[in-house]
């Protein structure tokens, strides 16, 4: 089996695979629909020993499903754009076409990342040339290995390039971003920086999504009241554990609004116990030093800087729960640490999140109250209002945007025989 | 003086004064858990903050049965403001500060007279085990400038003058204010060399202050030293020079040529402000020990338990010595492999370990591109 994780060691093999892709996308057109019956096949056949350890790849499953990714195509590009067929509208008509090679940077902290972004540009009909961290190669290898034993996938693996090369190599980063036509960036704050500033031809489409950062809130009702909140516990803890908790879609603050009936240490302590429990069905594996040494210090630091603040955790960097009052979102720590906040009400921090909260995942048992919430999330930056449990099931739009429209154009064709 | 103050003052005087290096492992942890239980009562009647903090440890340190099961400060921790203190302020007589990078919060530890006395006194007695007790000529590679600190001393100074006891006289052969880059100080220099020839001397810098404007620019000019029988010590960290590519071997050898001594006559130890008064010089096999006031463990940075022998893992620094801050058992930011917990061959009890590397900071970015945290972690 040829390798399917390439390494690259100069510009001029980066430019080469480049035009490879771009030709065996120009010989052979794929519809939506016949990606999403390649996708469908490949993720039916993420099963066995070799992925099943590879963190999200659950999830990944669910996103290869027809029944995921045929809606989103149809809400982003019309019934017509799911076939590859054109759209009348009024005189003219409209076709969803490839921007052609897209190139992507997906962060090098979600295993599955990849997929997801190179996913969104295959429905468009784009070839594909990914750049895979260094952290991810065996992860993303393994993924592949299997999309080349699923039958007919040839057309599709033909137009994608994974390829492998340092970070610091700039002479290959900027080689890459000369030979695409749009790009789908996802990383910190620097590393967007950088992408953004390679030398893209003039009508390359960018599509970033950048560092951003998540929040959980939990009405009084839901936090103080019956066993329902026991299930609150246990689906918030799920949403710290999927991806460590490095995901920009992971909770890093829980607001609770006050009420009278409720106790924080009661609470708290059901919550170290979901904690305790999602731990034991999921344990690290490993864990980088410097995050440990973050762990450790984001308990101390909480605990000796004010004397109101408690804090709850074990003996291990397993998770850790920071317990205090405030409606200012705290800087994340990461590796499973929450601040649990109190607040007197869940509109006082809402008002004061700003274009770095990406999602709000809420437990509130008052319909109207959460219209409310929801309505001034969304005035106030946030991309995404789910409930808690559900925070990063991927979608479009993602960070507010549509995954698939923007690698694609919209050609316009104003037929000559019309007046 | 408290009963308590007395009772920690007497427990730590008596470690103080015990075989520096050949206590039994068992004996010696015993003993040091016990003080250490002591002082941390003591330091939690001080100190409402650190109190807290002791309070939320999983497990009640006045029942340890370990030390691996004592609360430890993250040594961020001493980076806060105002710093943590365990004595009141008209007590403080000097204030000692990590040497921060650019940018950086250097930590700061608060010293008292009491913590200070010790300090020195940890100093030497490790020191004297592995170049004597004597006193001797103590050139110091470093600017005279480095050490008016006023009452802060940063960590350069801090361990010029942690060798004072050493000295017999002390000289200052690199010469700067401190915004221009230090230059070597010729004529000092050619006067200490000319003055003690084969007498032996002592010498101290920072390892990158000894190779970049030292070592090298003598070595640029071909001038070479006559004192075979000077003692090198040096400390601060390889990162610098690891960027430049200097091998622990290429800097013994360099410093030994520009000297005119033997490669073994350059000692590396390692040593930092918040673990004042303890020193880890290599032995002989290259090997770092810990003496009777104190211990190292090694944790795992996913369980946090301590290593098996040959793993590394985070280093965490213990010590009976401060009082007037609470720096008694400090998670480092530093990874170390252990050696043995018993027995090198040089003949010091109890563990040997290896510096490896300082730990890298790591930044939250979200779905960001933190390569780093994906990969193997250290410990085996």
């Amino acid at each position: 089996m040829p390798e399917l994780v390439q390494q690259f060691d100069s510009a001029r093999d980066v430019t080469a695979a480049a035009q490879r892709v771009r030709e065996r996308a120009l010989e052979r057109e794929l519809t939506p629909a016949q990606v999403i019956a390649m996708l469908e096949r490949w993720g039916e056949s993420l099963r066995g020993p070799t992925v099943d350890a590879i963190p999200g790849v659950t999830f990944l499953r669910l996103w290869l499903r027809r029944g995921t990714l045929e809606p989103m195509v149809v809400r982003e590009l019309g019934v017509a754009g799911l076939n590859g067929e054109w759209h009348e509208e009024h005189s003219t008509r409209l076709r969803a076409y490839p921007l052609g090679v897209v190139g992507h940077w997906p962060a090098g902290n979600i295993e599955i990342q990849p997929w997801l972004s190179l996913s969104c540009a295959l429905l468009g009909g784009n070839a594909c040339l990914v750049r895979v961290p260094a952290g991810l190669t065996v992860q993303t290898r393994a993924l592949i290995e299997k999309f080349s034993e699923v039958a007919g996938s040839g057309a599709l693996l033909e137009r994608i390039c994974l390829a492998s090369f340092a970070h610091e190599r700039a002479d290959l980063q900027r080689a890459m971003a000369a030979a695409v036509d749009g790009a789908m960036v996802w990383g910190g704050a620097e590393a967007v920086t950088e992408i953004r500033a390679l030398p893209f031809p003039p009508w390359a489409r960018l599509a970033v999504f950048g560092p951003r950062l998540s929040v959980a809130a939990m009405d009084g009702a839901s936090w103080s009241e019956g066993a329902q909140r026991q299930t609150w516990c246990r689906r918030l803890a799920r949403d710290v554990w999927q991806f460590d908790q490095q995901a920009c879609s992971s909770p890093q603050a829980l607001f609770l609004e006050r009420c009278t009936t409720g106790d924080l240490p009661a609470f708290a302590t059901m919550l170290a116990e979901a904690f305790e429990a999602e731990n034991r069905l999921h344990p690290r594996a490993s864990i980088h030093p410097a995050l440990t040494s973050a762990i450790c210090l984001a308990r101390a630091s909480w605990l000796i800087t004010d004397s109101a603040h408690r804090a709850l955790f074990p003996a291990t960097p397993d998770w850790t729960l920071l317990l205090g009052a405030g409606a200012a979102v705290p800087s994340p720590t990461q590796g499973r640490t929450l601040s649990v906040l109190l607040v007197d009400d869940l509109r006082e921090p809402i008002a004061r999140f700003d274009g770095m909260v990406q999602t709000l995942g809420l437990a509130v048992s008052d319909p109207a109250k959460e219209a409310a919430l929801t309505h001034a999330a969304g005035r106030t930056g946030v991309d995404r209002i789910v409930k808690l449990g559900r925070m990063h099931l991927f979608g479009s739009p993602w960070d507010g945007a549509d995954l698939v429209r923007p690698m694609v154009r919209l050609v316009r064709h104003s037929p000559a025989n019309t007046d | 003086m408290s009963a308590l103050a007395a009772e920690v003052e007497k427990q730590i005087d008596a470690l103080l004064a015990a075989p520096t290096f050949s206590l039994e492992p068992a004996v010696q942890q015993a003993r040091l858990l016990r003080v250490l239980q002591t002082e941390l009562t003591y330091a939690a009647e001080r100190n409402e903050r650190l109190r807290q903090y002791l309070d939320a440890w999983p497990t009640d340190y006045r029942t340890a049965a370990s030390l691996a099961d004592l609360p430890y400060l993250p040594v961020g921790a001493f980076k806060a403001s105002p710093p943590l203190l365990l004595t009141a302020t008209e007590n403080i007589i000097r204030t000692l500060a990590s040497s921060a990078t650019t940018g950086q919060t250097p930590s700061r530890v608060a010293l008292d007279s009491p913590t200070s006395r010790r300090m020195v006194k940890g100093v030497v007695v490790i020191a004297s085990d592995f170049i004597g007790s004597r006193r001797r000529p103590y050139l110091v590679i470093d600017t005279a400038e480095t050490l008016a600190g006023g009452g802060e001393l940063g960590a350069r100074a801090a361990a010029i003058q942690g060798l004072r006891p050493f000295a017999t006289e002390m000289a200052c052969c690199l010469s700067g204010d401190g915004a221009r880059e230090p230059r070597i100080d010729e004529a000092r220099l050619a006067a200490f060399a000319a003055r003690w020839g084969a007498v032996e001397v002592l010498a101290y810098g920072f390892t990158y202050v000894i190779w970049q404007h030292f070592v090298q620019p003598l070595r640029e000019r071909g001038l070479r030293l006559q004192l075979p029988n000077i003692r090198v010590l040096h400390s601060g960290g390889w990162k610098r020079l690891q960027e430049q590519a200097v091998t622990r071997e290429a800097f013994a050898a360099g410093v030994a040529e520009v000297f005119g001594c033997s490669a073994d006559r350059v000692l590396d130890f390692y040593g930092m402000v918040e673990n004042v008064g303890v020193i880890y010089p290599d032995c002989a096999f290259g090997h770092k020990h810990v003496p009777a006031f104190a211990a190292v463990i090694v944790r795992d940075p996913l369980t946090l338990r301590p290593v098996a022998e040959g793993q590394r893992g985070l280093v965490q620094v213990c010590s009976v010595l401060p009082t007037s801050f609470p720096g008694f058992l400090v998670l480092t930011d530093d990874i170390a492999e252990v050696i043995r917990y018993d027995g090198c061959a040089c003949g010091r009890r109890g563990i040997s370990f290896r510096f490896v590397k300082r730990v890298p900071h790591a930044e939250v970015r979200g779905c960001g591109n933190i390569e780093t945290l994906r990969q193997r972690p250290v410990a085996a």
